[in-house]
């Protein structure tokens, strides 16, 4: 799912700024899911906005609220009030949920509260791992469940590049960890399918159009719309 | 009138009563001169009243009555004072008179009969002419009087009374020979009437199906033992007097005081085994050694410079984790001497105390201690004793009760029980185990009556506060001087009544006795109240009373909290007093906010399946499972192998003599003849779901055939099984075996032993260090049983035994003396100087002998290793599918160590035998009675309440995340497939609250413990109140 | 930051103890007439796993000087592992407790089983001394709570006028409580 990071504090007093009356807003879909920003941690940040505006004298408001998911309208309704009362709103939310608050109250200022940053896939409990790049056209068919756009370091379409070394990538996680070569793990799984030939097709330049560089992409299910 | 004319009389014959009367002497008249007589005259009662009245008669002057109820011949008519057969008596009199006949009337006029409260005389107590010679004597104070010359003038009294410091001197020659005065001031002040002097012994007739003496033990006298000096130096104590002196509420308030000078000791010494392993007690008392450790480390506690010195033979710390606990203390700086003082000697000038000790390489030591501490012994209690002679109970040697090593708790009275100390010298989680036991084997026996006598206790409904507003009740106790002494109560009672939501507040001198919680059950009826505050001691010991009080009130049990004003305020804070009273203002705040938020919790009321697994075909297995058949109840029992029996059926006799072989065989047909056992061989549990009273199990056999099974309870009994640990050569010669390997090669005859020439044991081998810091238990006993058996069979030859310490405790100690008589020699070693043991050649073992001071080695036949026990196989496995927890040293751990010592801590699961800890045959036996005893308790209840402070999910917030389902210590939250959203479990909850405070969403509540109300109690801290 | 040390400064404790060990010992510390500091105030719960970020900071947005939690020793919890859950929140919140510029030594998390009476006593002793080097809590909840509008009928406490200034006030007027769900 949708994950993301919430924002080192002093960053987001800066958005914050000298504002009086502030709204903390969780979502409980995604971000509540992977423990950023749902309810729980939307109290818990207004509770140290207002520790820290106690701490320098200033009389700041904070209140806490939360929505099922920040991208629906219907859900917004049910928080507009509160919205309403505040001079600027913190969301928590996945950045489609922070643009969905800006329009919906398109006078207030709605600043985000995370940095969203990947789809990702819970390892384990607290562990998540970047998996999918919404590529808009997805080869995981032929790559044995492994994707090369995101797993890849260079989103290699044909095979490993000469930095894959005993199956780990030339190139380390910011932290410096070791991370998994995709195509040595493709190559693995497909020998394990018994697919190898699989890894033998010439496979033409991805269109990028399709994906996110491509513009803002829309989708329409014409047979699901209201008549 | 000028004068007064009278005769001289003389003392005439005694008359029939005894008196001598005056005779007038015929012609010796005198006269005095005077103006005015006054005559005394003597009182008569004017009996023709008694004329009229039937029965009532008069004797002499006087009306004839009993002279203990003042009843006379006429029911009803009662007579006393001046009309009593003594005469015309005093005012004192006549008020007692009034007093016996008023209780006789009330006796009367109730039907009752007439019994008086002074019939029984009480026995006379007399000072014993040793401690009339101790008293100094002392002259009565002279009562001062008014001079006759100033009484002349006046209607002054002659006595002028004492001054204060002559009516104490004079109240301090009281030899106080029966202490009580009778004065009756303690029976008038006590506001329950709880002191009746007049209450005698009394004969009760009981009809009982089955008796229990737990009759304990006597601490042994010291001072029998002269050479330690106690009771004539006064800074050698008994260990019962410094347990006294440490407590808080003892004598010294916690503080350790020299008697002699009430200084602080700087050295202090332990002298172990008094009145244990000597000529007259053949036994060890098993609980010295701990307490020594106890007391030495709450010594270093108390007295922070002080190191002391603990003189001992043997360190028998063979209880659960009571190797970890000595080892606290050698670490905390108490010095263990390996050495048995003879005698005490004291400097009288100082009065220290001076032993001189030899140490194991024979040097002789003196040392100057400041307090010597006495370990005494555990002796069989006298008064059990006799108690045991009317009952028709046959003693053993030592004078414990007699009992059967293979039915360790049934006396030689058929249904009478023994348990605790009268049966063997026993510390507190073995005697708490007994307890269950003996509860488990009256369970069997009176199983036809189960039930028959019990009553349900009814409770009014339930009031609905649902739409009410919080009315809170505030009751702050004062605990006697407790509290009261240092926290002002009534202040925090007036405080209370200014907050919010409170409608009355008030304070009691003890809130927990009767007459308060009376007061409660009005005050909630009084102000419609339903929310009760009460601030006193602690919620973990006094929170179901009040529970209980406001069920009776008709409110929910949940609309109740506590304020610990007592043992986290008054007892901590003393020398502070407004402190600490600002504090219980402060608790009482926070529990108010609280209590406004309480809401009605309901348990509900879950059926049971009464019926129980036993994992585990051993001893212990066996025996529970017989236990729970004979009370009646379905019973599965599941056994590895191919044959029931476990580990003993490789034992071929214990140390008793006794052949374990046909006890097995009596249990095993016991079982097979009841046909609510089921038993399964060549099984295990494959399978493992559900809650206490409500499991669900598959046990599969060798064959992958499954039986689903639904049961209550399971009881684990798996055992355990030796380690072959990799040293002295085990496993890489052939001379080398286990204590196992022995008992084998014993049943079968094995040449290696019967022709053995030489044999050594090596006990804590591998034991007591490294991997297996903790003790086996039942090693000592196994390897003094085989010496004695191998001595016994060729009494030339030679019989070794090397070990660290000689754990033959409580009546095995007996044992350990005959193997040494027999000439068994027994030699000591230390982790520091093990045993080596030849790798090739003849197998020899070469030692460091400290009676010679240097390295000797022996030939021998054969080397057999005590080696450790760990966890039976599968154990690990058993773990995790049962989600009970196994402790380091790989046996499963109990609820509490001695208040639960064969519960899990997940309800409805029990644990018994060597998968508990190592133990021998008897103690298995009792342990297992004691899990049955547990396992029944809950078996013999209709229903199972559950719920309470448990999670609950909001399913519309729930975002199925997982958390919740992932962080569950107990794996309870399930995402129902139905709604796609978490679920709990109440009645499986341990209401812990982890899945709560995880939830991202903050779907889940833990009720009783609610955000809310924890932050209720924070905020409350800091408001102010006018 | 922190005001210096107060030389008569009373330091407001909170203490989370659990109730199977940290609570008991509390009790045993009474029970052995042990003397610590009156400023901790106790507030039971079942486990430590109980213990919630937020309960944290909202003791510190209340006033408290400094918060700590008890629970039973590591791999003895009675719960199995609320203590450990425990462990990981405190050494969270002092990491934003860093973020926000407060010492991350106002909060902390304990261990002890329930025969450690002596212990709760040593620990009370230690955090109170702690706190009083730190000084008081430089964030005072100050007029109104924000929860003020959800505010239940019920309280009769009347929404102070705070004037005083930081230093003044030893009992900073509460606005009363939200009540969310259960109450």
């Amino acid at each position: 799912m949708i994950t993301a990071e919430r924002k080192p504090f002093d960053k987001i007093l800066g958005l914050v700024g000298e504002s009086k009356k502030v709204l903390v807003a969780g979502c409980d879909t995604c971000v509540a899911v992977c423990l950023t920003g749902g309810e729980k941690e939307a109290e818990i940040l207004a509770s140290e906005l207002r520790i820290e505006a106690g701490m320098n004298g200033r009389e700041t408001e904070v209140e806490h609220t939360s929505a099922i998911r920040q991208c629906e309208w219907e859900y917004l309704d049910l928080i507009s009030d509160k919205v309403d009362q505040a001079d600027v709103v913190v969301s928590l939310a996945c950045g489609i949920g922070i643009q969905s608050m800006a329009e919906k109250f398109a006078t207030k200022l709605v600043v985000p509260g995370v940095d969203t940053n990947m789809l990702g896939m819970p390892l384990e409990h607290a562990v998540w791992l970047e998996r999918c790049g919404a590529c808009g056209e997805c080869v995981l068919g032929e790559t044995a469940g492994v994707c090369p756009v995101v797993r890849c370091s260079k989103s290699l379409m044909n095979g490993p590049c000469g930095g894959s070394h005993e199956g780990k990538c030339e190139v380390k996680t910011p932290e410096g960890e070791e991370i998994d070569c995709a195509w040595h793990l493709i190559w693995e799984r497909l020998k394990a399918q018994g697919r190898e030939d699989l890894m033998f097709v010439d496979r033409p330049p991805k269109n990028w159009s399709k994906g996110s560089s491509g513009g803002p992409r829309k989708m329409v299910r014409v047979e699901a719309r209201p008549v | 009138m000028t004068a007064i004319r009278l005769q001289r009389c003389k003392l005439g014959e005694p008359d029939e009563r005894g008196r001598r009367r005056p005779e007038p002497i015929p012609g010796a008249f005198f006269e005095i001169p005077c103006e005015t007589v006054i005559f005394a005259v003597g009182q008569a009662i004017v009996g023709d009243f008694a004329q009229g009245l039937a029965g009532v008669g008069l004797e002499g002057d006087q009306v004839k009555t009993d002279d203990s109820t003042l009843a006379t011949g006429r029911p009803g008519v009662f007579a006393g004072g001046d009309a009593s057969p003594k005469g015309p008596l005093t005012a004192i009199e006549a008020i007692a008179a009034g007093r016996k006949g008023a209780a006789s009337v009330h006796n009367y006029l109730r039907g009752e009969q007439l019994v008086s409260l002074w019939s029984n005389p009480l026995p006379e107590a007399r000072p014993d002419d040793a401690e009339v010679k101790k008293v100094t004597r002392q002259e009565r104070s002279p009562m001062p009087e008014h001079p006759g010359a100033e009484r002349r003038r006046n209607w002054v009294e002659v006595r002028e009374g004492y001054t204060e410091e002559q009516a104490i001197a004079e109240a301090k020659r009281c030899l106080q020979c029966a202490v009580c005065s009778e004065c009756m001031e303690c029976a008038r002040i006590c506001p329950p009437k709880a002191l009746i002097h007049e209450e005698r012994d009394s004969e009760l007739d009981l009809e009982v199906g089955a008796v229990v003496l737990a009759t304990g033990y006597d601490a042994y006298d010291p001072g029998s033992k002269g050479e330690y000096g106690y009771r004539r130096y006064p800074n050698v104590l008994s260990a019962l007097e410094y347990e006294r002196m440490l407590s808080a509420s003892g004598p010294t308030i916690g503080e350790v005081k020299r008697p002699s000078d009430g200084a602080h000791p700087h050295n202090v010494a332990f002298i172990q085994c008094v009145g244990s392993r000597d000529q007259k007690h053949d036994y060890c008392s098993s609980v010295c050694c701990i307490y020594a450790n106890k007391q030495a480390m709450l010594t270093t506690d108390h007295v922070p410079d002080c190191s002391p010195d603990v003189f001992l033979m043997d360190m028998r710390a063979q209880g659960k984790g009571f190797d970890l606990f000595y080892q606290r203390a050698v670490d905390r700086g108490v010095n263990f001497i390996r050495s048995r003082p003879s005698a005490i000697k004291e400097d009288p000038l100082t009065k220290d105390l001076l032993i001189n000790w030899e140490d194991e390489q024979g040097v002789l030591h003196q040392n100057r201690y400041d307090m010597v501490v006495l370990s005494v012994g555990l002796e069989p209690a006298r008064k059990g004793q006799e108690a045991a002679g009317r009952l028709g109970i046959a003693l053993n040697r030592h004078g414990f009760c007699d009992l059967k090593e293979f039915d360790p708790l049934q006396s030689s009275r058929e249904g009478v029980f023994v348990i605790g100390p009268f049966s063997e010298p026993k510390d507190i989680p073995d005697s708490v185990a007994q307890g269950s036991a003996a509860a488990a084997r009256v369970m069997a026996q009176l199983a036809d009556s189960r039930g028959t006598l019990t009553a349900e206790p009814v409770y009014p409904p339930e009031r609905d506060v649902s739409d009410e507003e919080p009315r809170v009740g505030v009751f702050v106790c004062h605990c006697g001087s407790n509290i009261a002494s240092v926290v002002d109560v009534k202040d925090v009672a007036e405080h209370a009544a200014k907050l919010p939501g409170v409608q009355c507040s008030t304070d009691t001198t003890y809130v927990c006795a009767n007459d308060s919680l009376q007061l409660i059950r009005e005050k909630i009826a009084e102000h419609d109240l339903n929310r009760v505050v009460v601030a006193s001691c602690t919620p973990r010991t006094h929170e179901p009373i009040f529970q209980s009080t406001l069920r009776e009130a008709g409110l929910n049990p949940f609309l109740f909290e506590m304020a610990n004003i007592r043992d986290q305020d008054s007892w901590v804070h003393k020398k502070e007093p407004d402190k600490a009273t600002a504090k219980a203002r402060d608790l009482v705040r926070m529990s108010v906010a609280r209590a406004r938020l309480l809401a009605p919790l309901s348990k509900i009321d879950v059926p049971l399946t009464h019926s129980a697994l036993v994992i585990g075909g051993g001893i212990a297995g066996m025996t529970a499972a017989g236990s729970l058949g004979d009370m009646g109840y379905e019973v599965h029992l599941v056994e590895r192998a191919s044959q029931l029996g476990g580990r003993v059926l490789q034992v071929g006799r214990t140390i008793r003599g006794n052949d374990p072989a046909r006890i097995l065989a009596t249990l095993e047909q016991r079982l097979i003849d009841n046909p609510n056992i089921h038993i399964y061989l060549d099984s295990h549990l494959a399978d493992f779901h559900g809650f206490v009273g409500n499991f669900s199990s598959v046990i599969e056999d060798k064959d992958g055939r499954r039986t689903p099974v639904d049961h209550g309870v399971i009881i684990v009994a798996i055992g355990a099984r030796e380690e072959r640990v990799d040293l002295y050569q085990l496993d890489r010669r052939p001379g080398v075996v286990t204590e196992m390997d022995l008992e084998r090669m014993l049943k079968e005859h094995d040449p290696r032993v019967t022709e053995a020439g030489s044999v050594g044991f090596v006990l804590c081998a591998g034991s007591l260090e490294g991997d297996h810091p903790y003790c086996s238990r039942v090693c000592c006993q196994h390897g003094v049983k085989n010496a004695i058996e191998l001595k016994e069979r060729n009494p030339s030859r030679p019989v070794y035994v090397w070990f660290k310490e000689m754990r033959t405790f409580g009546l095995l100690e007996e044992y350990y003396t005959r193997a040494r008589d027999l000439g068994v020699v027994f030699i000591r070693y230390a982790n520091g100087n093990r045993p080596q043991v030849s790798s090739e050649g003849p197998l020899t073992i070469s030692y460091h002998e400290t009676a010679l001071n240097r390295d000797v080695s022996l030939p021998l036949d054969l080397l057999v290793l005590a080696v450790p026990s760990v966890g039976a196989e599968g154990s690990v496995d058993l773990s995790k599918l049962l989600k009970v927890p196994l402790q380091r040293d790989s046996f499963f751990q109990e609820a509490h160590v001695k208040l639960r010592p064969v519960d899990c801590a997940s309800e409805g699961i029990f644990i018994c035998g060597a998968a508990h800890y190592p133990k021998s045959i008897d103690e298995t036996i009792s342990q297992a009675y004691a899990a049955a005893g547990r396992a029944a308790a809950l078996l013999a209840k209709q229903v199972i309440k559950a719920g309470g402070v448990v999670a609950e999910v909001d399913q519309d917030r729930c975002a199925a995340c997982l958390t919740c389902v992932r962080v569950c210590p107990y794996s309870v939250p399930v995402i129902d497939s139905e709604v796609k959203k978490a679920r709990i479990e109440p009645a499986t909850c341990q209401g812990c609250g982890v899945c709560v405070s995880e939830c991202p969403v903050k779907a889940i509540t833990l009720h009783h413990y609610t955000d809310a109300q924890i932050l209720a109690k924070e905020e409350a801290l800091f408001m102010e109140v006018s | 930051m922190a005001d210096a040390a107060q030389p008569d400064f009373e330091p407001e404790i909170i203490v989370f103890a659990c109730h199977y060990c940290a609570y008991a010992a509390a009790d045993l510390a009474g029970v052995m007439r042990l003397d610590y500091p009156s400023s901790i105030r106790i507030i039971k719960l079942p486990c430590t796993g109980k213990l919630e970020v937020i309960h944290l900071l909202r003791a510190i947005e209340a006033g408290a000087d400094g918060v700590y939690a008890a629970g039973c020793l590591e791999g003895e919890c009675h719960y199995l592992k609320g203590n450990l859950w425990a462990r990981q929140r405190v050494n969270h919140v002092k990491k934003l407790l860093t973020e926000m510029g407060l010492e991350p030594e106002r909060v902390e998390m304990y261990n002890m089983s329930s025969a450690m009476g002596v212990r709760f006593a040593e620990v009370a002793n230690e955090f109170t001394a702690r706190i009083k080097e730190l000084g008081p809590n430089p964030v005072k909840r100050k007029g109104v709570s924000p929860y003020a509008a959800a505010r239940e009928a019920a309280s009769e406490i009347a929404l102070p006028e705070d004037t005083d200034t930081v230093a003044d006030q030893p009992n900073r007027p509460l606005a009363p409580l939200a009540t969310t769900k259960e109450g």
